[in-house]
């Protein structure tokens, strides 16, 4: 009732700005319609918007909501029994992995930045983008790698047994220490990206006037770059978190169990009620780590002074060259070189083995499909959100726009969890569908359709807007015809890094893929898990091919 | 309503492409028939060219065929291929899936077909009313313990559990002789110790149902947490397990006798040997399981099911079944696929009938999870 009175009064609004209360109308909606307005700062946006926004949040969401809700009825029972036993393990292990993780990334992403941006390592340009490049290599793909090379019957075992004095293959992939090292070595470049482009706009001015205080350049990078550089590295730091939380196929497959891999085989072998108490635990998890977020950001302002700024200067590695270079030089050759030589290799083999035929393209397209579809719709629905967020500021166009960060946040396995309840009991007609694949990646990725689209939009002057709105045209029109056009660009990157996003993502399509509808991930995950090598490889190469479209796109962003 | 005709057309011809494309898809697997039928008998020759004259077949069978099956991939992809050539039906199938999501979508049947290797699950689903029996032709080639009372399911191959040992590290007797033996410790001390499978596992389910039968739920679950804290591998699967003992990772696993005929079929690492434990005097005997078929009750292709259960039951179909696994046949008239496989005639089981693993499943799972078994992978 409201609402439509309020659309109502909108249209009259936009037409004639003076008549604003209609007298024929009752006090008691006059009222509220005022309050509207103020909530909307006197601009509200129109009924069709404001709709499209909301149903977007809920969608977004509702998944999350009622894992959480289903949680809380699980019963005691399934509380008391896991809280004896196994939460207080998962937590150990999820949180040792994730602390461990975290800090050797920061190590080497930091190193790594500042040794490639700031001194005269050689070829320090090349370098710049050879280090991010681990970021198109899905860990779980890293992990297969991993596993054929360093495994207990991989290739390095025939070399340690080739020298007579080391005795026994000691080297146990599948161990806490395989997982850590396979998660860093692939989860870094989030560190090194935003570091490096922090370190690149560093103002000079500062270091010199530590330089002049007799201060070494150990004792400024600790003193002086590093402040600058904690907002850069604490943002790395929760996205590589994040990461290692909701992380599933890695850890499953070097059989290490965490939070994640416990939720899904809990929901493999049916126990819902385990598995939605688990998926609150780890729920909270999450809202620590974005809470610690909102704390430090908070806490740490440092301001850059632009109109004095120059560019910071080269320094002089001198004796350290060789050993700098040496540890680039490693650090490529374990998170890049080794494992796409090791998928080149397999995927030959397989390629002998015409292991792509026709299956193969089967499980591509699928790919293909499920992905391209959920770029699509994440671009659609990126769109009311993003407007009424940039446009409309009210406390109900930002709830909105965090609502939609909900799935971003938070593993794919709560995501397929809730969505599994929901269709199951609720919507039985889509349920095993693939539709329900697609809806699970917008849920996962709309946040990075949205932040590519904002970026754009925020470009766009509000002035267009207005005159469209003084033609007549309702919001969602000025939106689409008006602005869509200016902000496209944005839009369809925004769409690309949502199709390669989805080509990746594993968990949320194990759980969700309906009978006999396999991608390339699902293949990479089964064939690996059964030492099939020669299959997997193929498609675990072109994931990563694929992976390579956005990455001209972020290094750009950074 | 008209300003949007002109997307009529592009519509229609990418419809049209998409039936192109599938028509493509049809003509190719009937040439895929064709070559596959040149390898068998003259006789089902005749009858597919029979086939393609009066499309009689193709005419009584199409659509889909919904399969949910609890086994290997490896094991049951094949015998799907074969039904979907041999019919025309388009088989669907969610590999590796538990028996629970059954119960779960019971008020949303998806699947058509339930294949299990554990008799535990489908006597479970059975008692829940989720199955459906019928008088199917060459029934009888199973013996009736081997089905359900209405052939709600019907078992096709035989397994017994055991001990996959590798020869290089260690002899026979160096390996545990029975189930009990896994109480002890000592076994943790082995070159490179040994391996079993996640608590989750369909045959280790089975495995620890027959003990319970055996020895009651005290001294089962404290054996469950003996091999938890002794093993030192603990697996998703059976295939891993023969493969890292097969290679020397581990010196001996608890496995299916068949996956020892698989691993000696390997072209390398296949030095291994296998113990049936339990087989002396008044000791217990090995457990026994078995793989079967099950049509599920108000499934969406129910014509189909049914169809598919008479085609599985015929003997070139039941050797399908077995296929890869190289599992033991339950009808006595079929040779084996793994020619060296002792048996079952000449090997001690456990006095149990398998129907009454179906009693014991879902509190199997709760004591293996109690035991902490079922998350574990190490």
């Amino acid at each position: 009732m409201t609402d439509k009175y309020n659309s109502h009064d909108n249209q009259q609004n936009t037409g004639t700005n003076a008549k604003v209360g209609d007298s024929r109308s009752p006090a008691l909606l006059r009222f509220i319609g005022r309050r509207w307005r103020a909530v909307w700062n006197g601009n509200p946006p129109g009924l069709i918007l404001l709709l499209a926004g909301l149903v977007v949040a809920l969608i977004m969401s509702v998944p999350i909501i009622y894992v959480a809700w289903r949680s809380l009825f699980a019963g005691a029972d399934s509380w008391l029994r896991l809280l004896d036993g196994r939460i207080p393990a998962l937590l150990w292990n999820t949180a040792s992995l994730t602390i461990a993780v975290t800090v050797l990334a920061i190590s080497i992403g930091v190193s790594l930045a500042w040794i490639v941006v700031r001194t005269d390592l050689p070829g320090r340009k090349t370098w710049q983008w050879l280090m991010a490049l681990p970021l198109v290599i899905p860990p779980y793909v890293g992990a297969v790698t991993y596993i054929i090379v360093f495994g207990p019957s991989g290739w390095a075992r025939d070399l340690w047994e080739a020298v007579p004095f080391l005795g026994d293959y000691a080297l146990n992939i599948y161990s806490f220490w395989g997982v850590f090292l396979v998660l860093t070595l692939f989860t870094y470049p989030y560190v090194f990206l935003i570091v490096s482009a922090s370190l690149r706009r560093m103002n000079r001015n500062y270091e010199e006037v530590a330089r002049s205080q007799g201060y070494s350049t150990s004792k400024i990078f600790w003193k002086v770059n590093l402040p600058f550089l904690r907002p850069a590295i604490g943002a790395g730091a929760i996205l590589i978190s994040l990461y290692v939380l909701s992380d599933f196929g890695a850890i499953a497959m070097l059989r290490y169990v965490t939070f994640t891999a416990a939720i899904y085989f809990q929901r493999a072998s049916f126990d819902t009620a385990s598995a939605s108490v688990l998926s609150l635990v780890l729920i909270v998890l999450t809202m620590v780590i974005l809470w610690i977020e909102v704390r430090t950001r908070k806490k740490n302002k440092f301001y850059q002074t632009s109109n004095s700024y120059r560019e910071p200067d080269t320094l002089k590695l001198g004796k350290w060259k060789p050993l700098a270079l040496v540890y680039v030089i490693t650090v490529f050759l374990f998170s890049v070189a080794l494992p796409i030589g090791v998928l080149l290799y397999w995927t030959y083999i397989g390629f002998e083995q015409h292991v792509i035929d026709e299956r193969f393209f089967g499980f591509a397209w699928n790919s293909l499909k499920v992905s391209a579809l959920a770029a699509v719709v994440a671009m659609v629905l990126a769109l009311p959100v993003i407007y009424l967020k940039s446009r409309y500021p009210s406390f109900i166009s930002t709830g909105i726009d965090k609502l939609s960060y909900a799935g971003y946040a938070l593993p794919g396995v709560i995501v397929a969890l809730g969505m599994v309840f929901i269709f199951n009991t609720h919507i039985p007609a889509f349920y095993n569908t693939y539709y329900l694949i697609i809806l699970a990646f917008v849920i996962r990725f709309l946040p990075q359709a949205m932040q590519a689209g904002e970026a754009s939009l925020s470009l766009v002057s509000p002035r267009i807007d207005e005159a469209a709105r003084s033609l007549g045209y309702p919001p969602w029109k000025v939106m689409l015809k008006v602005i869509l056009p200016s902000i496209m660009p944005g839009v369809l990157a925004g769409g690309a890094l949502v199709f390669v996003s989805s080509i990746k993502e594993l968990p949320a399509t194990l759980m969700l893929r309906p009978p006999g509808f396999d991608t390339l991930a699902v293949r990479v995950y089964y064939e690996a898990s059964e030492a099939i090598y020669y299959q997997a490889a193929p498609g675990a190469l072109l994931i990563v091919l694929v992976s390579l479209i956005p990455l001209r796109y972020l290094l750009k962003k950074y | 309503m008209k300003k949007y005709k002109f997307l009529l057309y592009p519509v229609m011809a990418l419809g049209l492409l998409a039936a192109g494309c599938g028509a493509d898809g049809d003509d190719e697997e009937t040439a895929d028939t064709g070559a596959d039928t040149d390898q068998e008998t003259e006789e089902q020759d005749d009858e597919s060219a029979e086939g393609d004259g009066t499309d009689e077949e193709a005419a009584e069978l199409d659509g889909e065929l919904v399969v949910y099956s609890a086994r290997n991939e490896q094991f049951v992809q094949a015998l799907l291929d074969k039904f979907e050539d041999e019919t025309g039906v388009e088989v669907r199938a969610l590999h590796e899936a538990d028996p629970l999501q059954l119960v779960e979508e019971q008020a949303n049947v998806q699947a058509d077909i339930f294949i299990s290797n554990d008799v535990g699950g489908l006597e479970y689903l059975n008692q829940e009313g989720l199955l459906e029996g019928g008088d199917y032709e060459n029934i009888d080639s199973i013996d009736e313990q081997y089905r359900a009372e209405n052939n709600e399911w019907i078992a096709l191959s035989t397994r017994a559990r055991g001990f996959i040992y590798n020869k290089d590290m260690v002899s026979e007797d160096e390996v545990p002789s029975s189930m009990e033996d896994l109480f002890d410790e000592e076994w943790a001390d082995v070159p490179n110790g040994y391996a079993i499978t996640r608590g989750g596992n369909g045959g280790m389910i089975g495995n620890v149902s027959a003990l319970r039968y055996e020895w009651g739920d005290e001294r089962t679950q404290e054996w469950v947490e003996a091999i938890r804290d002794n093993a030192a591998g603990i697996f998703e699967g059976h295939g891993d397990i023969r493969r890292a003992v097969g290679a020397g990772e581990h010196a001996f696993g608890l496995v299916n006798n068949y996956y020892y005929h698989q691993q000696l079929e390997e072209p390398n690492d296949n030095n291994v040997g296998f113990v049936y434990p339990d087989q002396g005097e008044g000791e217990m005997g090995a457990i026994a399981n078995a793989a079967g078929v099950s049509k599920v009750s108000g499934g969406p292709n129910s014509e189909n099911a049914e169809a598919f259960m008479n085609w599985v039951l015929e003997e070139e179909n039941q050797l399908a079944f077995v296929g890869e696994s190289l599992e033991v046949p339950i009808n006595p008239e079929l040779e084996p696929p793994f020619e060296d496989a002792v048996p079952v005639t000449e090997l001690n089981f456990q006095d149990m009938p398998l129907r009454e693993l179906g009693n014991y499943f879902q509190d199997t799972t709760r004591l293996i999870e109690d035991a902490g078994l079922d998350l574990d992978l190490r």
